[in-house]
């Protein structure tokens, strides 16, 4: 099981480049997908999911390319798409039901699987009560239930979380990390938490570009002692934000904690700290931003 | 897997959907009362002053013509939303993402179509076998003829009428308003086709069939039969029942069937077909030339790219203070883009279009000027008066606007004021004209079509929740009215002759109420929000 991603671009109409020859291969395991507003996630995604045709470039699905033969990947593809309705005067059972028999997936055999699924994400009580009644983050785990109608072998999810309370987050997060295994999946999300606690890996995209793929210990190992703890009165917080690069911020009876990144010790009462998963995310980030600016000034 | 259930599976869950929806029993409702209507005879089918006796044939054969009419226009516009449906609720993209064909797709939402105008024949099928119960014409009863004409007549006709809703979506250019308006031509020509092209075969409603055959009997038992068979809708008049005029029904044989079936035939050859033109929900490539909103909607998307190149943003953040709002401009304030957003999207030939007929205006004579091209004129911004009242709930944004300060009566003013701009700049050189030649009539009946236009279509959307009522409804109109000078209906005034000022009276009145209504409604709906 293999997903291979070759030199994929994507421009919309208008010349806007949402992709730009992104380059990735993918085994089993759950990649989280991490970037900015307008990065490219929902595009790189709805391509994977045979929706959108690439501009240019290949996704192989097993060799096989999936805009020759999207067919092939359809049949073991479960998708959640970031912005999605549903049928408001069906209940849940029977928009599952439906959504079933367009997967192919026969009668007997969608009705355990969709009693099972609505245990899963705990919607049985409300499964039989019309969509248009429920609340948004019942109506997003309509959704997950949706993407794993077939047992999926590539589950593409996009910012599945987005209106999920705590309790279900977590929840989400063991039912994603219990089904991996033979499959691939691939989480896209703003909250770098949901993927550290999951990911076996993580890609960062930004303005179309795969800025870093791999595990997250090679992503934490790109910021290892780089990471400091500076102690300011808070009034020297904005200097020292235009200064450095600053993760997070603290108060504290001493005055403000802020985590900065810096590849040099700040300041000589800087402590270094073990570097996070956000820590990583936001310097590939700064990182690509200065070389960005650096080529416009 | 069998394409069977996936096309079963669509079928099923578009018909539910549709069917537990409000305005399914809306329709439901008004195709009772149409079989009310025929069965107490105030629709009937008469030769000259003559009828039949009201055996089953003449009744089934009756009610299934009306009902056929009725479904093949109004029909179309009840059923013309599921993929549209799928698109708006976002549900198209989970199945773009399953192994789910085209063709299967096209087959489902057709079946849909087709199952939801079936339901609405079947009860008036109903409603013919207990008019007939209840008539004591003629005590006979014969299943077969009383129903034939629902099954062979009817039910032929819903299946073309449900494959073209499904063409009009997955064609671009028809899905939207031109072919709400483009329907009710291509309804009138199918209905004329037969007599139009002189090809007998060429007839969708089966009307030739039943003309046929009783055709030939009236020649024998209606007194002076010059030929000529009409549907009357019975505003008084009396006709006289040829009491041995007994006919047994439309004399199937294997000919009349064949060409009936043959339009279930071309429905489902026609289906795949549709299947090959549709974009199975790729938005990016919907539509291939780029029109100048989709060029402002990339523009921002690029600016939004560089803006996001800036430095980190510092924390010294200010913004300006604002002063003590003043309300003085606010009306014109919101008028103005209500106006602005009117007018958004449209192409260069829309006002190429325009503005050629507002120079026919000036330049014709004057019966011309305020008849047929101010006509055509009020015809041509349907689109933009059709989204008025209708475009929160189209595109979402209810949440946001409603919950602004004192939103309801000013915003609802300005859309209409902006629609009533519309109809005054598209049809201005008509009243240049009217005012030139001091007839103060004329001039106001204009002044009260430009005022009833945007009422009427602020009203309906708000109602409806869509464009389409008044698409459908001011095409008819313009077709009843205007272009076949049948007083009352002429909304731009031309055919009212001496009656101008009542009419024009009417017409004001109207359009208060229609405000009025829009008012109560908007405020319900959001009461209710
Ligand atoms: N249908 C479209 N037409 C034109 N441009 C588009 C379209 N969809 C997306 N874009 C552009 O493509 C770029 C990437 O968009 P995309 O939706 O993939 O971002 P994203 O990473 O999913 O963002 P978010 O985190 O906000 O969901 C953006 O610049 C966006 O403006
Ligand atoms: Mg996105």
């Amino acid at each position: 099981m293999q997903l291979l991603v070759e030199k994929l671009s994507k421009n919309y109409r208008g010349g806007v480049p949402a992709l730009r020859t992104v380059q990735l291969s993918l085994k089993p395991g759950i990649l989280g997908l991490l970037g900015p507003n307008g990065a490219g996630k929902s595009t790189l995604m709805r391509i994977l999911s045979t929706i959108t045709r690439p501009s240019s470039g290949r996704v192989l699905w097993n060799e096989i390319d999936i805009a020759r033969n999207p067919d092939a990947l359809r049949g073991v593809l479960g998708y959640l798409p970031q912005d999605f309705g549903v049928y408001p005067h069906l209940s849940a059972v029977e928009f599952l039901d439906y959504l079933a028999a367009v997967k192919g997936i026969p009668a007997a055999a969608a009705r355990q699987r969709i009693s099972e699924l609505l245990v899963l994400v705990n919607l049985a009580d409300v499964a039989k009560r019309p969509l248009g009644g429920y609340s948004g983050g019942m109506r997003q785990r309509v959704g997950i239930a949706q993407a794993l109608l077939n047992d999926p072998q590539l589950l593409i999810v996009d910012e599945p979380t987005a209106g999920l309370d705590p309790e279900e987050r977590v929840r989400f997060r063991n039912l994603l990390s219990e089904l991996s295994g033979e499959r691939i999946v691939i989480l896209s999300t703003h909250i770098v938490s949901d993927v550290e606690a999951v990911a076996t890996d993580i890609a960062i995209l930004a303005q179309g570009q795969l800025l870093a793929h791999g595990a997250p210990e090679v992503l934490l190992s790109r910021v290892t002692g780089k990471i400091w703890e500076v102690v300011v009165p808070s009034a020297e917080l904005p200097s020292l934000r235009q200064k450095h690069l600053i993760s997070s911020t603290a108060h504290r009876s001493d005055g403000v904690h802020a985590r900065v990144v810096s590849d040099t010790q700040p300041s000589a009462e800087a402590r270094q700290l073990e570097p996070s998963l956000e820590d990583a995310y936001l310097a590939a980030l700064a990182s690509q931003r200065s070389v960005v600016t650096g080529i416009a000034a | 897997m069998s394409p069977i259930r996936s096309i079963a599976a669509i079928a099923h869950a578009d018909f539910l959907e549709r069917t537990r929806r409000y305005s399914f029993l809306l329709a439901l409702l008004f195709a009772v009362f149409l079989g009310y209507a025929t069965a107490t005879g105030k629709v009937f089918l008469n030769f000259d002053e003559y009828r039949g006796v009201y055996t089953s044939g003449w009744i089934g054969t009756l009610v299934a013509m009306v009902i056929t009419c009725f479904l093949t226009l109004a029909g179309f516009y009840i059923v013309k939303n599921s993929i549209e449906r799928d698109r708006s609720t976002g549900v198209g993209q989970i199945l773009a993402a399953t192994p789910l064909s085209k063709t299967a797709y096209a087959f489902g939402k057709f079946f849909s179509n087709f199952a939801v105008l079936s339901c609405m024949v079947g009860v008036l099928a109903v409603a013919a076998l207990i008019m007939k119960l209840w008539s004591s014409e003629d005590p006979r009863i014969n299943l077969w003829a009383l129903l034939s004409p629902f099954l062979l007549l009817a039910l032929p006709a819903v299946a073309l009428t449900s494959v073209c809703a499904l063409c009009f979506e997955v064609l671009p250019l028809l899905r939207g308003g031109l072919g709400n308006v483009a329907w009710f031509f291509v309804w009138s020509f199918g209905l004329s086709a037969p007599l139009l092209s002189g090809r007998r075969w060429l007839d969708p409603v089966g009307i030739m069939t039943v003309a046929d055959s009783l055709g030939a009997e009236a020649t024998h038992y209606v007194p002076n039969y010059h030929g000529g068979m009409s549907f009357q809708i019975n505003i008084g008049q009396r006709l006289h029942v040829v009491q041995d005029w007994h006919w047994a029904g439309i004399p199937w044989g294997m000919h009349s069937v064949l060409l009936r079936l043959m339009w279930f035939a071309i429905s489902l050859v026609i289906v795949p077909l549709a299947a090959l033109v549709f974009d199975r929900f790729d938005s990016a490539t919907s539509a291939r030339r780029r029109s100048r909103a989709e060029n402002a909607i990339s523009a921002t998307a690029q600016q939004v790219s560089t803006a996001r190149n800036l430095p980190h943003p510092t924390s010294h953040i200010r913004l300006t203070p604002l002063a003590s709002t003043a309300h003085a401009s606010a009306f014109g304030r919101i008028y103005l883009a209500e106006l602005r957003l009117a007018l958004q999207g449209l192409r260069w030939w829309w006002y190429a279009v325009a503005a050629g007929l507002l120079i026919g205006q000036f330049a014709a004579p004057l019966k011309a000027s305020r008849g047929p091209l101010l006509a055509v004129a009020w015809l041509w911004p349907v689109m933009i008066w059709s989204a008025m009242g209708s475009r929160e709930s189209r595109f979402g944004t209810r949440a946001l606007l409603f919950s602004c300060a004192r939103i309801l009566p000013r915003q609802l003013l300005a859309c209409f004021l902006a629609g009533v701009t519309v109809a005054a700049l598209v049809g201005a050189g008509a009243a240049f004209r009217l005012l030139l030649a001091h007839s103060s009539s004329g001039l106001f009946a204009w002044l009260a079509g430009a005022l009833f236009l945007p009422a009427a279509a602020l009203a309906l959307g708000i109602v409806s929740g869509t464009g389409k009522p008044f698409e459908a409804l001011l095409t008819i109109a313009w077709y009843v009215g205007p272009m076949n000078h049948v007083p009352g209906f002429d909304f731009t005034g031309a055919a009212n002759g001496g009656q101008t000022i009542p009419y024009t009276l009417v017409y004001l009145v109207l359009s208060t109420a229609l405000l009025v209504a829009a008012l109560l409604f908007r405020s319900r709906q959001l009461r209710s929000a």
